[in-house]
């Protein structure tokens, strides 16, 4: 044994003072929570091509439904899916394809813009609805009168009487929609509110409003991605429902429910004009529900310790 | 308790109330009202002033205006015989007392003067509503008819199966209360509803009527008739109402004046048609979802619960029409109809498809909840209790998890009759079944307003008693549960 094979180790004061604890960070655990999940990254990367292909194609189409080049040429009509026509033509001989894409992007738009919109105030709305006795009082009976009416017929009704823009059926379907998220966040509210850390905050004098909006909302994340993985199919299946009864969208317009409805009386005669526009509504519809559903999951950070 | 059923019985008319008059008010103002023409024939087929007078008739009849002719002006004028003669003096003078009352007074192209007058809101709303229930009396023939008749009053007496009913003479309808052999066996005749008439399509029926009488066919059978003559007939003779003048086929069959009598039909009305649905689709709800439920919480993470929750999410999230159409798809492979009218009414085939669609579309929502339920009690101490002094898994399953996770469940099915109503629309829709689902979205399609009102009446009523029911009923399963706070809570 020699010596120098050893040497003297500095006592290093800084050393103490570091936690032996794993790194934790919120966001790089929620996305490596996600995509430990391979029916998530399936799921992700259908809905993701299915709405960059929404985006994109009309872009290059510029499909209008109103322009029938073709309307008097027989010979474009009716012409199944090949490689010329990836979808076929329809009855006044327009690509399917253009009409598929530029339907599912109107279609989109409005699920994503009612989420959003229903979202945010569901949210605000819910928040402060749990946290005020007296505001709680009103909305219960407003709730009340809501909830006990099928949404779908206000929203028929809101549509037939406002008339079939996009505008108005978004407006149509938010104007009762976000009670619903409202009171599902107010009953989160209600669970949380009182725990140690909030009456905490409270007795030192903290205003509800940052007790609300640094306290509460954080712990809502799961919850609130949890209902908007719920509303961006339901709005696809309102607007897709509304439009094939003939109460949606109104002319000149294209949308998954509006194509569905045109061509419907084709089912049998050429199947893939009905049935390619329902495929795309539903692969994008329950593509977007996992892919929601999954990260929802993945933002609670109860899941993050295993 | 007794208190607290009122005060939500009185909640509920008012949100009923509430909602119905929202509706009537967003579908009289802002609709044009001229939209409502478009589709009906009798109006493309006019021209000139009996376009305008025809025009201004229906509008009056839909309650929109308060449309008065020449003569019913003139009935103001100092010298009436003048007015109507076109004086130019009278005429100034009618004029200017009905635009003091706020009417647009306008001249035909014939030179007939009309004037009609806009209802404000809150006048439409009053005059819809004051009409929507109507109340039998003695007096009615003599106010509506102005007909003087002898004996009027109520009185017992026999109807004309010789059972006894309570009738009287003078009012709209002969029997007043009586009894017969469909259900539910008592019926009445004082109150009526009336939403006002169907326009354009069953043009002048009470939509009532229309939603509520049966369907296709006439159902006639040998009826003998008060004169004591027996014809084969269709006609409901407990419906007789009073008629002004008879014609001979009539003075043939009956005694009095109360002649006038609603048909049997052979097919179930649309109202009966989307009841009997909705039930048997409910019954096949809960017939498949709790039992499946129950099994997903068993066998937690194996097999039957992950094919359970793929299940869910796809019904979840797939659009209703997409299953709907999926469904018919493979009902068409086994050889059921595709659509409704193709088999009609007196097949069961043509209702297989359409019950079991509107069925299974509500089975998600109760499944997640059954699953829910029971793992919450499953993880509970007095099940570990159980399981501790020995009870077999079954045991426990059956007798004590099942008892208490059936509870909010129970409270749940007035929510799925809510579901069902929405699954109906589009349900009936794609099939074209012939029922009160179908009716809303083909009613505001053809711009049939008082429709539109008053199927926004019965499905509202029906979901919010429907929501009052299911919490009278949980109370009724857990005694636990109150629903009035007590003081000091």
């Amino acid at each position: 044994m020699e010596d120098n094979r050893f040497t003297f180790v500095q006592v290093d004061d800084s050393l103490s003072e570091h936690i032996a604890a794993p790194k934790y960070s919120y966001w790089g655990s929620v996305f490596r929570k996600f995509f430990s999940s391979k029916v998530a990254i399936a799921m992700l990367v259908i809905s993701g091509f299915v709405v960059l292909m929404s985006i994109v194609q009309p872009m290059f189409s510029n499909y209008d439904p109103m322009i029938a080049p073709n309307v008097n040429n027989h010979s474009m009509w009716f012409i199944g899916p090949s490689l010329e026509y990836l979808f076929g033509t329809d009855n006044i001989g327009n690509s399917l394809f253009d009409a598929v894409w530029s339907g599912t992007r109107n279609s989109l738009f409005i699920s994503i813009v009612a989420t959003i919109i229903t979202t945010t105030i569901g949210t605000i709305v819910g928040l402060f609805w749990g946290f005020s006795k007296r505001f709680d009082a009103i909305m219960i009976e407003i709730y009340n009168i809501i909830a006990n009416i099928p949404t779908t017929l206000i929203a028929m009704i809101m549509v037939y009487a406002l008339g079939g823009g996009i505008w108005q059926l978004i407006f149509a379907v938010c104007v009762t929609s976000w009670v619903g998220t409202a009171y599902f966040i107010r009953v989160q509210v209600m669970i949380i509110r009182d725990r140690e850390y909030n009456m905490a905050s409270r007795c030192l004098g903290t205003p509800i409003t940052k007790i609300v909006f640094n306290n509460v909302l954080p712990y809502l994340i799961s919850v609130i991605m949890t209902s908007v993985s719920r509303d961006v199919p339901a709005f696809i299946s309102y607007e897709v429902f509304l439009s094939y009864l003939g109460v949606g969208l109104g002319y000149g317009k294209a949308s998954l429910g509006k194509l569905i409805s045109n061509y419907s009386p084709y089912m049998t005669s050429s199947p893939y004009l009905f049935w390619i526009p329902l495929s795309i509504s539903a692969i994008l519809s329950v593509s977007l529900y996992i892919v929601g559903q999954k990260l929802a999951d993945a933002s609670d950070p109860k899941t993050h310790m295993n | 308790m007794k208190r607290y059923i009122l005060v939500r019985l009185l909640k509920s008319i008012v949100s009923i109330f509430l909602v119905v008059s929202i509706v009537t008010l967003m579908l009289f103002t802002l609709i044009p009202r001229m939209n409502i023409f478009e589709k009906d024939g009798a109006y493309k087929k006019l021209n000139g002033d009996a376009k305008t007078s025809y025009v201004y008739t229906k509008l009056d009849e839909l309650g929109y205006l308060d449309f008065v002719r020449q003569s019913e002006m003139c009935a103001l004028a100092s010298d009436v015989t003048a007015c109507n003669n076109n004086d130019a003096d009278q005429i100034a003078e009618v004029t200017k007392l009905y635009e003091e009352k706020g009417y647009n007074v306008k001249t035909m192209l014939n030179g007939t003067l009309y004037g009609y007058y806009d209802y404000k809101p809150f006048e439409i709303l009053w005059n819809y509503f004051s009409k929507v229930i109507v109340v039998d009396n003695p007096d009615f023939v003599k106010n509506t008819y102005g007909v003087e008749l002898e004996n009027t009053g109520y009185y017992f007496g026999l109807d004309y199966n010789n059972i006894p009913a309570l009738m009287c003479n003078g009012s709209q309808y002969k029997y007043q209360i009586y009894f017969d052999a469909s259900f539910p066996f008592i019926h009445q005749n004082i109150i009526h509803f009336n939403f006002g008439k169907s326009y354009p399509t069953k043009a002048g029926m009470n939509t009532l009527d229309v939603i509520g009488f049966g369907q296709g066919e006439l159902k006639s059978k040998d009826v003998t008739f008060e004169t004591g003559q027996t014809f084969k007939s269709p006609v409901n003779l407990h419906t007789a109402k009073y008629k002004v003048s008879l014609d001979g086929l009539d003075s043939k069959k009956f005694n009095d004046n109360y002649a006038d009598c609603d048909s049997y039909y052979q097919a179930p009305s649309m109202v009966n048609m989307s009841y009997l649905m909705g039930i048997i689709s409910i019954i096949i709800t809960y017939g498949l979802a709790i039992p499946a439920g129950i099994l997903m919480s068993r066998k937690k993470d194996k097999l039957a619960d992950k094919i359970g929750l793929v299940y869910i999410n796809i019904l979840n999230s797939i659009p209703s029409l997409a299953f709907i159409f999926f469904m018919r798809q493979i009902g068409l492979m086994i050889g059921l109809p595709a659509s409704f009218p193709q088999l009609g009414y007196f097949d069961i085939r043509s209702y297989i498809m359409p019950i079991l669609i509107l069925g299974l579309m509500s089975t998600p929502s109760l499944m997640t909840w059954t699953r829910r339920y029971m793992l919450d009690q499953a993880n509970s101490d007095y099940v570990k209790f159980a399981k501790a002094k020995g009870l077999s898994e079954k045991e426990v399953f059956n007798k004590h998890i099942l008892k208490n996770a059936i509870i909010p469940i129970v409270n749940g099915i007035p929510a799925s009759i809510i579901l069902c109503i929405s699954g109906a629309f589009i349900t009936e829709s794609a099939f074209s079944v012939p029922g009160m689902g179908k009716m809303l979205p083909d009613s505001i399609k053809l711009l049939n307003n008082n429709m539109v009102i008053t199927l926004v009446f019965i499905f509202t009523t029906l979901s919010v008693l429907s929501v009052f029911a299911g919490d009278l009923l949980m109370t009724v399963v857990d005694p636990r549960i109150q629903l009035t706070s007590k003081k000091g809570e």
